[in-house]
């Protein structure tokens, strides 16, 4: 068994400013979850709070049903690992996986036997014997993940561990990732500012924003059926188009947009006269015969498919995707029409503060 | 504006080649990205350029002069670091009129420069913001302004999205390449992200061990790479290893095990050993009859417009795919599907010198 991990009510202050407000969140037994969120959303506080490496200004933390309060790092049972890579310079890497405190009063045999075994799963045994400065970037974030791993960890906290890395070597670390904590069972809190990063490793993700949840949920689910307009745009890249519901029917609903075209949409929780944002991803617009009239500004190559942005007549921004083989037959001040797929449209009450403000990335 | 053209360059640092015969060209008001893994050299590409580093050998010219010994000040080529170096105890306006200051502007010269300068990186409202008080985003935007009011021709960017989160980094691409381009000033943007540089560039430059591997277009570098590490740094790749067996309108390529796959036409002779290098985007994989191979699916990840899904294939390993994420659910983990690709979208490769994982290796 993997302890759960239950944050209650927590509250951090610094001073006058918030970084964590009234947060509540249930980390299941062995369950992968990502906190995702800007910068200053308060999620490296929250990985800090769970640690003990901060103690919140209200509320508490339960790990395995135990209160923590009062409960220092080294008696939680985690294993962290930082965004800098945190290697003892002067040790092997072997030694630097049995430093732990767990790992270094046993004998030296079952020392040996601890390093072998994290650092096979790791997939670094052929280089245990060198120091950190001769591993690379990638590496040597592995060696730091079996160093946490080999303290018997049951819940593994992972702090930005891909972001000093290179963009390639990053995506080849996540997948290992998910790999070798599904494999120990661990649970674990990945905290990330990578919507991307965050989708291909977790179970479930906790999107976070100025101190708060904004929602959590399967990949699956933020990136088809967002319940909030800022989940909709930074769990991925999407369209947000201004209107108001002008019909309402089951499982058929007519969106009516500034220039007086329409767009029908399947699923719209709103009523008739509601002003609304119907948000949709690039991947399910496409050119057709008729449409919303849009006019192109500019193609990018992204190698299996060209990304085209245009402007609609309703002066919203569409993007939309064509493949790689039809990217020839536009250009941009091209006119063409652009159709929606009705079914991957997600509708939202038109926020108060305004779309800009409500999906602002900063 | 010039053009940069960089000839032979050669700089050390003890055993570590940062520039080996280097050769670049860049054009008049080009954006090109110069793109490469950690430690490539790219840094000191960037430097050499902006003259705070000097080259060991080689030349390099802005337009028709000869560059090697004039100072940076005197270069109009500004570096932009990834961390912006902002000056803290200064405003928005004092870092941005800090070029002109220097140089003795007249006062009227300054105050029009700083609100060309302000409404251009949307700093209208922030002129008296301290660093410290900005996003991001907003500092990234000073030092750019701070750049260009100090005259500068040549814009040297050095990982200019690093510092920032992923979401807004995709989304100040485009704000960046376009305030580049309206400007017409010549840019060279250092990164190790390629989807970034396809994005951004209009020219790609890869860049290994100190040498340029290849320039082009993104269309160009992205499907034809110039070798098997292009083909998998720019854009993931399988690679399949073998002889060739025929050559006609496709190339035939079978390994000792005879699997056979295709390719398309290029360079080689019948018998010679090849890599057939192919991008995951490209893979298909299906569970109907037909293809070069079998395998069984590892995992699938969602990531949100595709799925990546890794599949084992006895005796060759693992191969990768992308598909689209409406297919979720029809390919799971367990299952037997069959690989192919079309042939004009695998290319042929010579074998490299030290063998296909040295040649592939990012770190």
């Amino acid at each position: 068994m993997m302890p759960q991990v239950e944050l209650r009510n927590i509250t951090m202050r610094f001073g006058k400013v918030v970084a964590v407000d009234e947060v509540n969140l249930t980390i299941a037994d062995g369950e992968y979850v990502t906190i995702l969120g800007p910068s200053g959303c308060g999620k490296t506080t929250i990985i800090r709070i769970i640690a003990g490496i901060l103690e919140p200004t209200k509320g508490e933390v339960y790990i395995g049903g135990k209160g923590m309060k009062g409960v220092p790092i080294e008696e939680r049972d985690i294993g962290y690992v930082f965004q800098n890579i945190a290697l003892f310079p002067h040790f092997t890497v072997q030694s630097n996986v049995t430093f732990g405190p767990m790992v270094k009063d046993r004998s030296r045999e079952e020392q040996q036997r601890t390093a072998h075994r994290y650092l096979e799963l790791v997939r670094l045994l052929d280089k245990m014997q060198m120091f950190p400065s001769e591993l690379c970037g990638g590496e040597q974030q592995k060696a730091s993940l079996a160093r946490a791993l080999a303290t018997g960890a049951r819940l593994l906290l992972l702090d930005e561990p891909l972001s000093a890395l290179d963009a390639r070597v990053r995506v080849e670390l996540r997948y290992e990732l998910r790999r070798i904590v599904k494999q120990l069972g661990l649970t674990t809190v990945h905290v990330t500012h990578d919507q991307e990063e965050a989708m291909s490793v977790s179970d479930r993700i906790v999107v976070m924003r100025a101190g708060g949840i904004v929602e959590s949920g399967t990949p699956q689910q933020l990136y088809t059926t967002p319940k909030d307009i800022f989940t909709s745009n930074f769990v991925g890249e999407t369209n947000l188009l201004e209107g108001w519901v002008r019909e309402r029917h089951e499982g058929r609903s007519l969106i009516e947009l500034r220039d007086e075209s329409t767009i029908t949409v399947e699923q719209c929780d709103y009523d008739e006269g509601d002003a609304v944002v119907v948000s949709i991803r690039p991947e399910f617009v496409f050119p057709y015969k008729d449409g919303l009239l849009s006019k192109i500004e500019h193609l990018t190559y992204m190698g299996t498919y060209w990304r085209v942005r245009a402007e609609a007549r309703s002066e919203d921004r569409m993007e939309f995707d064509v493949p790689a083989m039809e990217g020839k037959l536009y250009h941009p001040g091209q006119e063409v029409y652009l159709m929606i797929n009705r079914k991957a449209a997600v509708v939202f009450l038109r926020p108060r503060e305004g779309i800009a403000e409500a999906v602002k990335l900063e | 504006m010039p053009n940069i053209r960089l000839q032979g360059i050669v700089k050390r640092y003890g055993d570590i080649n940062a520039a080996e015969d280097l050769n670049l060209e860049i054009e008049d008001g080009e954006y090109l990205c110069l793109l490469g893994p950690t430690g490539a050299g790219k840094t000191t590409a960037l430097r050499i350029i902006s003259g705070l580093t000097r080259s060991d050998k080689g030349k390099i010219f802005f337009g028709d002069k000869l560059m090697n010994d004039v100072e940076p000040e005197d270069r109009k080529a500004v570096m932009l670091s990834q961390t912006y170096a902002l000056f803290p105890q200064l405003t928005v306006a004092q870092n941005i009129l800090f070029g002109p200051e220097i140089r003795d502007f007249p006062e009227s010269m300054k105050e029009d420069t700083l609100n060309e300068m302000l409404n251009l990186v949307r700093l209208q409202n922030r002129p008296d913001a301290y660093p410290r008080e900005l996003s991001g985003g907003m500092q990234q935007r000073t030092a750019l302004a701070r750049a260009l009011a100090s005259g500068a021709e040549v814009l040297l960017l050095d990982e200019p999205l690093r510092a920032l989160d992923a979401r807004l980094r995709i989304s100040l691409r485009y704000e960046l390449r376009d305030l580049a381009k309206s400007l017409g000033i010549t840019t060279i943007h250092v990164t190790h992200d390629q989807e970034e540089a396809l994005v951004m560039a209009d020219r790609i430059a890869v860049i290994r061990e100190g040498r340029i591997i290849q320039v082009g277009t993104p269309a160009d570098v992205f499907d034809n790479p110039a070798s098997p590490f292009v083909a998998n740094f720019v854009g993931q790749s399988n690679f399949f290893v073998g002889k060739v067996i025929e050559k006609r309108e496709a190339t035939e390529v079978r390994d000792d095990a005879g699997h056979s796959v295709f390719a398309q036409p290029g360079g080689c002779r019948v018998g010679e050993q090849v890599v057939v290098g192919v991008k995951v985007g490209n893979t298909e994989i299906s569970k109907e009859d037909g293809g070069f191979f079998e395998g069984t699916v590892e995992r699938v990840l969602f990531e949100g417009r595709n799925m990546h899904v890794d599949i084992n294939v006895p005796s060759l390993g693992r191969y990768s795919s992308k598909v689209p994420s409406w297919r979720l659910g029809k390919i799971a983990p367990g299952e037997v599907v069959k690989i192919k690709w079309s042939a004009d979208k695998a290319r042929v490769f010579a074998m490299p010198e030290k063998g296909l994982a040295d040649e592939l290796k990012v770190e």
